[in-house]
Order: C-alpha cells, then sequence, then structure tokens
C-alpha cells in the first residue's frame, strides 16, 4: 500500500515522496509504536481483544485511579521482572502508560524492546489524558500477575475443554480423527471416529447430526478445514487447534 | 429490504417464519425461493479491490492455512472461508518461495494472511485449486526507499525539526492499534478523498509506510 501511495502522490506534483518500505514490523523489532488513549479504549478494550496492558507508575500512584485491566508494574522493575510476561513468539501486544506518556512508559518500552518483545505501543499522554477524555477509572489494587490468552480462532475449543470431554466422551459428543488412516492406525483417541479430511466431503453421511462434533488431527490445520466443512452444512462443530500425538493405547498428549 | 436479509441467513429461520405468517404472500415467495439460491460467497477480498477485480474462476484473499496430509488450502477472503482442494502433483505454483525442507510442499513456506490468488475449477460443489500465486512485493526504487536508521533519526527530531509528513498507508483500524510516532493516517483506499491533509509546498518531503513488504 505504502508504494502505492507514494506512487499517488507523485502524480500530483509532489517530488520529495519516499518510502519506508519495511514498514511497521521492521520498526516494531527495535522501537515503540504509540497510540492514543482513543485507540487504545475502541480497537483494544472495547473490542475486548487480548493484550497486555501495564500500569507503569508507583503502585500507590495507580490504585488512586487506574485503567481497567491495567497490571502494576512500575517502570523500574519491568526489567528484573521479564520472567512475568507471556513468551515472546506469542507476541502478546503490550501497551504501556505511565502518568503523561513520558519517560517512565519509554524507560519500560525500551527494556522490552531490548529484551525481543514486539510489539510494544506507548499510550500517548498517559493515564492524566485517559482521565480528561472522560473515560472510565477503576480505584483499589491492581492486578500483579499478567494474564495473556491469544484470542481463539472461530470454531476453537480449549485443550482444557477438549482434554476434559476426550478422557471420558459424553455420548452426545463425537471426536472426529480427520487425519489419515495410516495415522489412525498408529492410535486413536478411545471412542473417536476417523473420517480423513479429504474424504470428509463424500463421508459426510456418517457423521451424525445430532451429535456434537469436535475435530482433531495432528497439528489443528486438518481439523480446522473439516470444522468449516462441516460447519457450513450445519452441524454443531469444534475443533482443536493443538498438536496432537496419540499412541497405540489411546493415550494422548496435546501441544499448542 | 429487512426481511429479505433475514432470509438470506440460514440460522434465521424461525424469526422469518414468524413474520412470514404476518406479511403474506410476498415473503412466502421470497422464503420459497431462498433455498434454491445459493449463499453467495465473495471471491475477493476487499484489499485485493485496490488492484484486482472478481474474476471466474479466480479467488483473491489472504492465505490461511495448507494440510499436504489431505491436499486441501484454506483461503480466508474478508471473513469468509474457503477450502479447496488440490492435486500435489499437478498443482501449479507461482511466486511462492520454495519449502527448504521439502521442495515438493511449498506452500509450507506461506505465512499466513500472505496475499494470494487461486485459480481453480469447480466440481459437484467441490472447489479444486489449479493454480496459487503469490502477490508480488512493488520494487521501490532504491533512492526513494527509507531505512529503520533513517526513521529512527527523523522520528528523534519531530516533523518540525525533521520536516517531514509521515503517511501510515493502512486502513483505519490497523492504525488505530498503533503507529510509528508522529505518523498521520492516510489510507491507501482513501487517498483520493484525504488529499487536503497532504503539505501545500510539493517539495516537502513525504514518507509513507505500511504493513511492510507483502
Amino acid at each position: 500500500m505504502s508504494p502505492n501511495s507514494a506512487g499517488r502522490a507523485e502524480k500530483l506534483g509532489y517530488t520529495n515522496v519516499k518510502v519506508y518500505h519495511e514498514g511497521l514490523p521492521e520498526w516494531l523489532k527495535k522501537n515503540y509504536a504509540v497510540l492514543s488513549t482513543q485507540f487504545l479504549k475502541e480497537a483494544w478494550v472495547d473490542k475486548g481483544i487480548p493484550h497486555v496492558l501495564l500500569d507503569v507508575r508507583s503502585a500507590k500512584d495507580a490504585e488512586k485511579g487506574f485503567i481497567k485491566g491495567a497490571v502494576t508494574l512500575p517502570a523500574a522493575a519491568v526489567e528484573k521482572s521479564l520472567a512475568k510476561f507471556p513468551p515472546k513468539d506469542k507476541k502478546a501486544p503490550i501497551m504501556i502508560y505511565d502518568a503523561k506518556g513520558g519517560d517512565d512508559a519509554q524507560k519500560a518500552a525500551k527494556a522490552l524492546i531490548a529484551a525481543g518483545y514486539m510489539p510494544v505501543d506507548i499510550v500517548t499522554g498517559g493515564f492524566d489524558a485517559w482521565k480528561t477524555a472522560g473515560y472510565p477509572v477503576e480505584t483499589g489494587k491492581l492486578a500483579e500477575n499478567i494474564v495473556y490468552v491469544a484470542k481463539p480462532r472461530p470454531g476453537e475449543i480449549s485443550i482444557e475443554d477438549f482434554t476434559r470431554i476426550a478422557m471420558n466422551t459424553p455420548s452426545d459428543v463425537l471426536i472426529l480423527d480427520v487425519r489419515n488412516q495410516d495415522e489412525g492406525n498408529a492410535g486413536m483417541i478411545k471412542g473417536a471416529k476417523l473420517i480423513p479430511d479429504e474424504e470428509l466431503d463424500s463421508r459426510m453421511a456418517e457423521v451424525p447430526k445430532d451429535k456434537k462434533v469436535i475435530a482433531h488431527c495432528s497439528t489443528g490445520t486438518r481439523a480446522e478445514m473439516s470444522y468449516h466443512k462441516l460447519k457450513e452444512k450445519g452441524y454443531n462443530v469444534q475443533f482443536l487447534a493443538a498438536n496432537v500425538e496419540v499412541d497405540k493405547d489411546g493415550k494422548f498428549t496435546i501441544t499448542k | 429490504m429487512l426481511l429479505k436479509r433475514l432470509i438470506s441467513i440460514g440460522s434465521a429461520t424461525v424469526m422469518v417464519l414468524g413474520l412470514a405468517i404476518t406479511v403474506g404472500q410476498a415473503v412466502a415467495q421470497e422464503k420459497a425461493a431462498a433455498p434454491a439460491a445459493p449463499q453467495v460467497k465473495p471471491t475477493i477480498a476487499k484489499l485485493c479491490t485496490n488492484c484486482h477485480q472478481a474474476e471466474p474462476g479466480t479467488l483473491r484473499g489472504n492465505f490461511d492455512s495448507v494440510a499436504y496430509k489431505s491436499q486441501s488450502i484454506q483461503i480466508k477472503i474478508d471473513d469468509v472461508t474457503e477450502i479447496l482442494k488440490f492435486d500435489k502433483e499437478k498443482l501449479q505454483l507461482v511466486n511462492i518461495p520454495p519449502f527448504a525442507e521439502s521442495p515438493s510442499e511449498s506452500l509450507y513456506s506461506l505465512k499466513r494472511g500472505k496475499e494470494i490468488r487461486i485459480a481453480y475449477t469447480e466440481k459437484d460443489g467441490v472447489k479444486f485449486a489449479t493454480l496459487v500465486s503469490g502477490k508480488t512485493s512493488i520494487k521501490v526504487a532504491p533512492e526513494k526507499l527509507m531505512t529503520t536508521a533513517d526513521m529512527e533519526k527523523l522520528i528523534a527530531m519531530g516533523p518540525e525539526k525533521g520536516k517531514y509528513l509521515l503517511i501510515d498507508a493502512r486502513p483505519a483500524p490497523r492504525f488505530m492499534e498503533g503507529s510509528i510516532p508522529t505518523a498521520v493516517n492516510i489510507p491507501f483506499a482513501a487517498f483520493d478523498k484525504m488529499t487536503e491533509k497532504l503539505p501545500k509546498d510539493k517539495n516537502a518531503l513525504i514518507i509513507y509506510y505500511c504493513a511492510g513488504v507483502t
């Protein structure tokens, strides 16, 4: 989009148009991004999109008024608290605010970026701007532990729910194993039915309509495709977006 | 119009029935016609319409996943998911980087979200992909390129001292999630509507960025 926009600007007669083609993903490897309090509220908080919200003021100041969902972690403590954060490869978006969007937020952001976290965003104007905008403020104790659960894909069942059901499948649920026959031969979850994802379109009649269907495969990829096929035909279906290994006795291991 | 919408959504059948009794003939006819007309799925994502148009036998959208074990590819066209089968031996790949670990399964090299075009044939309601083509990145002349180091220097100075206008060309919802400091948002799709945001001085430095080389 940026080269196209640049081309359009040049057509309007602009003579000094440049493109930062590597763009935001590259920028975020070494730098923080920014967002306004309005954008924090509308694009993240109101939409319930998973993120980590850090209040880097002193705990004493924060308790007098903070943004809902914020975790207290004074700026000076960020560097030695890295173990509290979700693993880097989860790429959990981290939003940081201080009193006014100043040095404390920058210090915290720099510590996180130096440790390899991204994306890291600073809330422009900090808590003062949030309060001035008239947005809701909470008081009292802030959370101290960071909890981050990535947003599930549509139709995704949690590993906990899947495990519980697969250990003892109720009669109104069908575990559908959509791996290939040779994979199934090496071991299947007890009570599961195997229809390879490839064959699902032609064998859909074998899937009972009166049961809740939970699809799994070895990585979650084929299970998700099966989910969409069944969903389109009106089935009550979910799928497991995780790696599954099943041994000869039906014992299974799930990893994300 | 509202009634029509309700009918077009399969899961709203119960509501439609309730309404049909009170509204009578016209609705009843529409209801009868509804199952015959299959739900029309989009074949091109909104973003792709910046440069392309819908074509028969072609899907344009974002790559989602591939399963070589079931020879299926999943593509996302805005909110709709399409799954196509393919024949591993015959599927043509264009502008898809080779997958080093298994060159015959190079779709594994694609990242989720990559813009792709799929040519397909359809039989008995099952779409069969014959070609998958990755979007090629647009080349920018080297003298027009800014590096991350260039950007860091300018942004540390700020737009006034650095004498620049930094423009984020992504759609507004992406911009709202966070942007490079000092950037203003002029989405590519809204370029014509927002020309007043550009500087008066045609020699002023304008820098565009987006979500990177895709």
